[in-house]
């Protein structure tokens, strides 16, 4: 069964109720449950997936967006290879959130980690962040940028997929999928290039 | 013309001929026939005799058939009679059933009215409640009916009229001394009227009633016991942890409340009741146990706490060691444990909520839907209740505490270190672990595991961050070698003392402090493995029912230590390799190089002066051997042979340097062979792994120096018996060969290897 050559961990973060938990269950297992109550502590998923001919376990850790949840989702963020970080688009204050969240991915988290930004539920007719703003927002703090619909199953699969691909050329660089945050010096360089590109 | 007719005549013959062969032939073929008929003769009459006796039995079976026909539809005839007749006898029985009912009703309605009253005179409320619950388990649209069917109307409203009087007057009086009783906390009157309840129809209104009854009384003890709590001297024994007793004192309050009331309103108001019961006495738990939270967070100073924790943290994340009032984790330790405490006792008495109300549930409600609909409202219950959420603050106040102090204590730990003579390890590494094994022993004890996976990954960041990095850092001070030269030594040492650094014999301290690094990096490996193994088997004792998912975070998080594993690894190796560069190759260079003091063109008698005298190779292990023995003893087991690997790699790439360098003659190859051998029977008679085979190289050069004649190659080379895997490439091979003084090297350019 455990015929996989790179493991990836994903942790989702964001407010409460933008969606983390929907996009994780529409990935993995196809769904779209709705009226899904607030995720206690961390959940925790797993699928595999093919990146060329090689296979890629990702372990998604959807976190629980509540405040009172956050010394246990903190502890997540050192080991996380990708963190992607959600917002509502319909909801101003989930975006206005972002640079607290961005703060403490820098303190928690690992300098190499990828970081995607995604604005969720495009499916709703009263978006209130434009398209460009997150873009924008994205590319000043060199992040991916992506919107999706869990709902719709919009962009879902790409975004995990692409984090996957990302994630196996950073690793064939650094030969061994490693996260070990003092040694980042090595291959800085290379990793702040493919940061700076964003997904098409 | 004669010849013309015979000819015809002939021809004619011919037909003749032809046409009575063809004749013949028929004939046999009829004749054949005839037979065959001839011969079924018999058989087909003796099939007409058998025939014609069976006409007359058919013919009386026809016959009989025919009456058995008419028989048969007599019979139908007669049994649809008979049903039809049983129909209505099951119709008169039915009316007849319906009819005593009805009567019964009457009867029963007529005793009913004339008990209902003279009970409620006499104030027995159960006979009139009783009473009631008869009237109201008659089928009302069938009394009506019977209304109108009888003559005598109007007495029969009458007893409908005045039990329903009856049963509203029951209600009000019930209700009344229902709550007089809860005023006069007259518990056995409570309890009375509690069951005549459901007599009449009242199942919502009592269970809400007797809950709420119960309810103030839960409360009233809790305030009680919280009020002791506050005032619990600091000396009583209980004092560090009386909160979390109070919730325990509350919770078995509880717990016992519904063990002892669920028979009750199961017996008195059927099964699956005990959701809504539930609800109320959670309103009440709610209330106490945040009163019982703040209170305690009020008394623990937890908010300052948390403050001053996270402020501590801050200040060292960002680099500035102000002096920030820092809290010795050892003053958290008691507040820790008493939160693990709540924690536990919040987590086991939701579940004991569960599994009461979802067994109730379960036996009382048969219908899918309906069960579905109520294990949800018990799930929303329970997760949105204050309980659950005080549970939530409690484990992340629990998480940031035990944070702070596994980081603390940890550093303390390293700050403290010493060493104890004759250790090869220091005391960091045992208190590093008892620290981190404490902490996640501590974080099962909560129950969550949530809180327990947070736990492992912040002994990850400890033990792959601050502790291994301690470990680097020193095996970065280097090795001091001792052979530094004269000058330059001196004006080290001057400068180090002049500054302060340095004490006289420091280089000895610098040493010890290295080689205990190591060795403590190589103790810590073992250490990872059995902490791994030991948290595993603690968890899976203290949460036996994990379903998968639980089990893959869990795993996943302990992975993440045992990675710590191949940082030490990393740790180790390079500290092996400063060992190299400042312990074994100032040393071992030049004793190897002496190589090249000896001659190695002897003749006989060089020879015998030569191992007369101390040669060569008993010098080099003899040099070995005390630097060896030097390390032996206060390196570990493991690093210790590390220590000879890259000791032995050394020497024999050191060796096969100096031979190369180096001329020889037929005496000279063998005094060579002799003397790589003993030196490899020496290191691998030291050690356990082999050795040998970093031998190969070497040994095979000094077996090509041995040779007599250049051609011996080819009883070692390619297809030859003697062939052996060769480490050296063809032209290597050439080369030593030309170190040979008395081999012809138009010789040597010949061979084809």
């Amino acid at each position: 069964m455990d015929d996989y050559k790179f493991l990836f961990k994903v942790v989702l973060v964001g407010n409460a109720g933008v969606g983390k938990t929907c996009l994780v269950r529409r990935f993995t297992q196809g769904l779209f449950p709705p009226g899904q109550g607030a995720t206690i502590g961390v959940d925790f998923m797993i699928k595999t997936v093919d990146v060329g001919n090689e296979k890629v376990k990702l372990q998604i850790w959807d976190t629980a967006g509540q405040e009172r949840f956050r010394s246990i989702t903190q502890s997540y963020y050192r080991s996380a290879h990708a963190l992607i970080l959600v917002y509502d688009i319909s909801c101003q204050p989930t975006f206005d959130c972002l640079p607290d969240w961005l703060r403490e991915i820098e303190e928690y988290a690992s300098s190499k980690v990828l970081r995607v930004l995604v604005g969720n539920k495009i499916d709703r007719d009263d978006r209130e962040i434009p398209i460009q703003v997150g873009e924008e927002f994205a590319e000043r703090h060199n992040m991916y940028f992506l919107e999706t619909s869990a709902k719709e199953s919009d962009n879902v699969e790409r975004l995990f997929m692409q984090i996957a691909e990302d994630l196996m050329k950073q690793a064939r660089m650094t030969n061994v999928p490693r996260y070990d945050p003092n040694s980042y010096n090595v291959d800085s360089s290379s990793q702040e290039s493919s940061c700076c590109s964003r997904l098409t | 013309m004669v010849t013309l007719k015979d000819a015809n005549y002939s021809e004619i013959e011919h037909q003749c001929q032809l046409e009575l062969e063809k004749l013949k032939l028929e004939e046999e073929s009829l004749i054949s026939e005839l037979n065959g008929m001839l011969n079924q003769r018999t058989y087909i009459e003796d099939k007409i005799k058998g025939l014609s006796r069976l006409m007359p039995t058919l013919k009386v079976m026809k016959h009989e058939a025919q009456e058995l026909v008419t028989t048969i539809n007599d019979i139908s005839d007669s049994s649809e009679k008979i049903s039809s007749k049983i129909r209505q006898l099951d119709l008169a029985r039915g009316n007849v059933d319906e009819c005593l009912l009805r009567v019964n009703d009457l009867i029963d309605l007529e005793i009913c009215s004339q008990g209902v009253q003279q009970a409620i005179l006499d104030l027995d409320y159960e006979k009139g409640a009783a009473h009631v619950h008869r009237f109201l388990s008659m089928d009302q649209s069938l009394l009506k009916r019977t209304a109108n069917d009888m003559n005598n109307v109007t007495n029969m409203l009458k007893s409908v009229r005045t039990l329903q009087d009856a049963a509203s007057q029951l209600r009000a009086i019930v209700e009344h001394k229902f709550n007089e009783a809860i005023t006069n906390e007259d518990l056995v009157s409570v309890e009375r009227f509690f069951k005549i309840f459901p007599l009449l129809g009242m199942h919502q209104e009592g269970i809400r009633d007797f809950c709420s009854f119960l309810r103030t009384k839960i409360g009233l003890t809790a305030d009680k016991n919280l009020k002791s709590a506050i005032s619990t001297p600091l000396a009583d024994k209980r004092h560090s942890i009386i909160y979390a007793d109070t919730l325990i004192l509350l919770f078995e309050g509880l717990a016992r409340v519904i063990d002892t009331h669920q028979p009750l309103i199961e017996t008195y108001y059927g099964p699956g009741r005990l959701l809504s019961a539930v609800s109320i006495l959670q309103k009440e738990c709610d209330k106490q146990v945040k009163r019982i939270v703040l209170e305690w967070g009020k008394a623990r100073q937890i908010q300052k706490k948390i403050q001053q924790v996270s402020e501590t943290s801050r200040m060292t994340s960002s680099g500035s060691f102000s002096k920030i009032e820092k809290t010795d984790p050892k003053d958290l330790d008691i507040v820790i444990g008493e939160i693990t405490l709540m924690h536990f006792r919040c987590e086991i008495y939701n579940k004991f909520l569960q599994r009461k109300v979802l067994a109730d549930i379960e036996v009382g409600i048969s219908e899918t839907e309906q069960k579905t609909k109520s294990i949800k409202t018990l799930e929303q219950l329970i997760l949105n209740s204050d309980l659950s959420q005080c549970k939530h603050d409690l484990l992340s106040h629990y998480l940031r505490l035990e944070q702070y102090f596994m980081e603390e204590s940890v550093a303390k730990a390293v700050n403290m270190d010493s060493l104890e003579p004759g250790q090869q390890t220091s005391s960091m590494v045992d208190d590093t672990f008892f620290i981190v094994r404490k902490c996640i022993r501590r974080s099962i004890s909560t129950g969550s595991l949530d809180g327990i996976c947070v736990i492992i990954n912040n002994a990850c960041r400890v033990l792959e961050n601050d502790y291994c990095d301690i470990l680097k850092a020193r095996l970065k001070q280097g090795y001091p070698s001792g052979y530094l030269d004269l000058t330059q030594a001196y004006n080290v040492l001057h400068n180090s003392i002049q500054q302060g650094r340095l004490q006289p014999g420091d280089t000895e301290q610098s040493r010890t402090a290295f080689i205990v690094a190591l060795n403590n990096a190589d103790i810590s490996t073992e250490y990872v493995t059995a902490l791994v193994d030991n948290i595993m088997k603690e968890i899976e004792g203290a949460c036996p029912n994990m379903n998968t998912k639980e089990q893959g975070k869990l795993e996943s998080c302990l992975s993440g230590i045992s990675a710590v594993s191949a940082k030490l690894s990393e740790i180790i190796e390079y500290g092996i390799q400063q060992l190299k560069s400042t312990a074994i190759k100032p040393r071992v260079n030049p004793w190897v190089d002496t190589f090249m003091n000896f001659s190695h063109q002897l003749s006989e008698d060089e020879l015998s002066a030569y191992e007369a005298g101390e040669s060569f190779v008993q010098t080099l292990i003899m040099n070995l051997e005390t630097l060896l023995s030097s390390f032996k003893h206060i390196l570990s087991t493991n690093n210790y042979e590390l220590f000879i690997q890259v000791l032995t790699l050394e020497v024999t790439q050191r060796f096969e340097k100096v031979v190369m360098k180096s001329q020889f003659n037929r005496l000279g190859g063998l005094v060579l062979d002799k003397e790589v051998r003993s030196l490899a029977g020496y290191i691998v008679s030291g050690t356990y792994w082999s050795a040998r085979d970093q031998f190969a190289r070497l040994t095979q050069i000094a077996t090509i120096l041995n040779f007599d004649y250049i051609e011996e190659i080819n009883d070692y080379y390619g297809n030859a018996d003697g062939a052996i895997n060769w480490r050296l490439a063809p032209s290597e091979i050439k080369t030593v060969l030309n170190l040979r003084t008395d081999f012809k090297s138009e010789e040597i350019k010949r061979l084809r290897l």
